[in-house]
């Protein structure tokens, strides 16, 4: 498959300029790049959803229109993106065979497809029951049956958009067998992630997109992480320290056998001027455990002491007043009002204080969201702009910006950097440490290792629900903290 | 809440050139079309641009007006209300019932208008405590409201009001109908209400995501009680003034209506999956589908003819909308 000049504008802007890359049979094919670097409009255009605008691609030397997605599908392109798109309620098997099932005189021929589909997944060394529904999956587990959908229908092109981003480590080596096996098998492979080591573990070049255009593909061997980051901020990002050592105070936030719906027996503290990290594998209970700390889910048992008063908490509102603030896990489901504005979505938790009597102060709503967008850097065409419209990172922006704009003394993060891009992540990075550095306590929920590894002071793991160990993370090994995650 | 006033119908959107013209054009489609239909039944007609019937325009949409406003808070939230006609119907024989009963005018009034916040709570309960679909709770109140109308009256019309009580909606002040100031004391107190205040802020929060809003601290079963009580107090209102304009109690009045304050409350711009909408829609909306109507008696239309292009009409109306909204 080779692009030459391929443009894509949308009204007068372009999402991708003269773009010419050309993907070697049976490579795997990396593709890294800032949100709104342009990887997204790519794939939508190798796999139809989107016409180009301008350019040719050749498909083994022939051009072709690949104009609509049954185009791509008819030339074996196929796609699995970050967020799965396969319908919940139904089996395991019936979404592997969708679109394409298996039938007999008209009837569907549920068994065979269960069995087939089961032979699949067993064969590919992944622990999933072709009969359950696929909503009951976890989120890693849905992505594996994606991609094992793809794997199956003849894909000689397969476009894989950050599929790891939910997974577990465990999840995600299932996956990268899965991936050399198709690559083995001939199959070509484009791969889009924002961690490096996957790109360094997995690919065989790399190409780096910047604001729509094609800055340079190197050889994976020859190249390393800061070159490749560099490629894309087009700024050199200094050796950023994240963390600098901040003297811990007193002790916010503790709490002891704390037991709620997921999780049980929970007990830890939290100082100020602290990163305490949860770590654990996708169900373990640590968003539960926030979630309930935050009064969203009623506590069964245990006590909670903030700022040395005891405290329950049963109420959202009353953890905020408290200063508690949450960022929860997923930006799109629990962090945004997607189809309000984005000053909309900064001032939510604090309309109260922006309003005189019940009235609204139009010109402090436009002062303080102005005020945090310039602060978090956020990149809109408007405060009215619409939260839908804007790039991951700067979705998730809004989501920590608004705790910002309220203040508190201990910040939860669920997962704040999934799906955001290099720059952003730092940005993340540095606010956190700014966060210690005023006094605030942070607990720091991530499935990323190495994120955790660096940024917290103590690291907690948790394992089907309850709290199995707890490290000074820089202290052991990757290993260790892993073992103990999956219990093993 | 700059998005908010940028939607209201007949606000230019500003862009460059011959598209702008286009997108002004677009954008006037509520405004410009209710324009547009006046002044061709003005033409077409004789009797369409005299005072008569004007005030009898005013009058006849002042009601669906009320209770469309109320729909548009509940449809914000991403629910939906379809017990609106059930409760103008039992508002009004209530009314009725009371005055009847020779209970001051006032004090009448106030109960309907009680009783009209009690089915908003019940609705909020239901959807908040029991966690019902607002589809199904307000389908249920629909049928058993109208059951409770007729049961209380044996399906007997209710005469004999004050004359007071009856002269009010045939009154008129300032050369507009008394009826039609009940809009206004209706849709700028809601206006300020859903625009202006935090209350407001939570409504449109709670029907964007209601998740999000809640992990952000916004009450989010308080907001939806708050919508269904002003959506069914409303319609008591509207109640009340339906007994007053036709001088009886009918248990069966405003058969349908859930239907018009909802083609009102969409072809207004409201959105049926929540967090888009104004008080302004609703109102041009509601006045829209009664010019509709009225144009059509006067064009001595077949009334079942009516009903087929009010229907055709709902379609192309908010199909344009939508496009001139997904430009903007």
């Amino acid at each position: 498959m080779e692009l030459r000049g391929v443009d894509k504008r949308f009204t007068g802007t372009y999402a991708l300029k003269a773009v010419s890359l050309a993907f070697e049979e049976g490579e795997i094919h990396a593709l890294v790049g800032e949100n709104g670097a342009g990887k997204s409009t790519m794939i939508k255009i190798l796999t139809g959803a989107y016409e180009r605008t301008g350019g040719e691609i050749r498909w083994r030397g022939d051009e072709v229109a690949l104009a609509t997605p049954h185009d791509a599908i008819a030339l074996g392109i196929n796609a699995v993106h970050q967020e799965v798109v396969l319908c919940r309620h139904l089996d395991v098997a019936a979404n592997m065979f969708l679109g394409d099932e298996r039938s007999g005189g008209g009837f569907l021929q549920k068994r065979r497809m269960r069995r087939e589909a089961q032979r699949v997944l067993d064969d590919l060394g992944f622990h999933i029951d072709a009969g359950a529904m696929l909503g009951e999956l976890t989120i890693g587990q849905q992505q594996l049956v994606a991609t094992a959908r793809a794997a199956m229908r003849g894909t000689r092109f397969l476009i894989l958009d950050e599929p790891t981003g939910y997974l577990t480590r465990q999840e995600t080596d299932q996956l990268f067998r899965l991936v050399r096996r198709l690559n083995a098998d001939g199959v070509t492979i484009v791969y889009i992630s924002h961690r490096m080591e996957e790109i360094f573990e997995l690919s065989h070049r790399v190409s780096v997109l910047r604001d729509g255009v094609l800055i340079a593909t190197h050889v994976t061997a020859e190249t390393d992480e800061r070159a490749l980051i560099r490629d894309m901020v087009a700024r050199s990002i200094e050796e950023v320290h994240y963390k600098e050592e901040v003297s811990q105070g007193e002790t916010l936030l503790r709490v002891t056998d704390f037991s709620g719906p997921g999780f049980n027996d929970i007990s830890l503290d939290v100082r100020k001027g602290e990163v305490v990290g949860l770590y654990g594998l996708v169900g373990a209970g640590r968003s539960e455990f926030v979630q309930c700390l935050f009064g969203r889910t009623r506590a069964t048992g245990g006590t909670v002491e903030f700022k040395g008063k005891s405290v329950d908490i049963r109420r959202e509102r009353q953890a905020i007043d408290l200063g508690i603030a949450l960022v929860p896990e997923s930006r799109r489901d629990q962090g945004l009002c997607l189809n309000l504005g984005v000053g909309f979505n900064l001032n939510a938790p604090i309309f109260d204080r922006l309003s005189r009597g019940p009235m609204m102060d139009a010109g402090a709503e436009r002062r303080a969201a102005g005020g945090q967008i310039r602060d978090m850097r956020i990149v809109t065409a408007s405060q009215g702009a619409l939260a839908a419209t804007l790039s991951g990172g700067n979705q998730q922006k809004i989501v920590i910006g608004k705790w910002l704009s309220h203040g508190a003394d201990l910040f939860i993060f669920d997962e704040p950097t999934v799906g955001v891009d290099v720059g952003t992540k730092v940005e993340i990075y540095k606010l956190i440490a700014k966060l210690l550095h005023n006094g605030a306590g942070v607990i720091l929920i991530s499935s990323y290792l190495p994120e955790v590894r660096d940024l917290a002071d103590r690291l907690h793991v948790f394992r089907a629900g309850r709290l199995v160990a707890s490290y000074r993370p820089r202290e052991v090994e990757q290993e260790t903290i892993l073992r103990e995650a999956i219990g093993v | 809440m700059s998005e908010v006033a940028r939607e209201v119908p007949g606000l230019p959107v500003p862009k460059s050139g011959a598209r702008k013209r286009f997108a002004f054009l677009l954008s006037l489609t509520l405004l410009g079309l209710l324009l547009l239909l006046w002044v061709i039944l003005a033409i077409s007609t004789d009797s369409f641009a005299t005072t008569g019937n004007f005030v009898n325009l005013m009058r006849q949409a002042s009601l669906w007006t009320i209770i469309a406003i109320g729909q548009t808070f509940v449809i914000i939230t991403a629910g939906i209300d379809l017990s609106v006609g059930a409760v103008v119907g039992l508002a009004s024989t209530v009314v009725a019932m009371l005055l009847v009963a020779h209970v001051p005018i006032a004090l009448a009034c106030l109960i309907t208008l009680a009783m009209g916040v009690a089915i908003g709570m019940f609705h909020g309960f239901a959807i908040v405590q029991m966690r019902l679909p607002p589809f199904i709770t307000t389908l249920a109140t629909l049928t058993a409201l109208r059951g409770i109308g007729l049961l209380m009256t044996g399906g007997q019309t209710i005469a004999g009001f004050p004359r007071s009580f009856g002269a009010f909606s045939r009154g008129a002040v300032l050369g507009i109908p008394n009826l039609f100031w009940m809009v206004i004391l209706v849709a700028i107190p809601a206006g300020l209400l859903l625009h202006q205040t935090r209350w407001g802020r939570h409504i449109y929060a709670a029907g964007s995501n209601p998740e999000a809003a809640r992990l952000s601290g916004i009450n989010v079963g308080r907001t939806i009680y708050l919508a269904y009580i002003i959506s069914a107090t409303l319609a008591a209102f509207a109640g009340i003034l339906t007994a007053s304009r036709i001088g009886i109690g009918v248990a069966t009045t405003g058969d349908g209506w859930e239907l018009q304050s909802i083609a009102s409350s969409v072809i207004g711009g409201t959105s049926l999956f929540g967090a888009v909408g104004t008080v302004i829609g609703p109102v041009l909306g509601a006045i829209l589908l009664t010019t509709i109507n009225n144009g059509a008696n006067l064009l001595n239309v077949n009334p079942f003819w009516q009903r087929v292009i009010t229907g055709g009409l709902i379609i192309v109306i908010v199909y344009f909308d939508q496009r001139r909204r997904r430009r903007s």
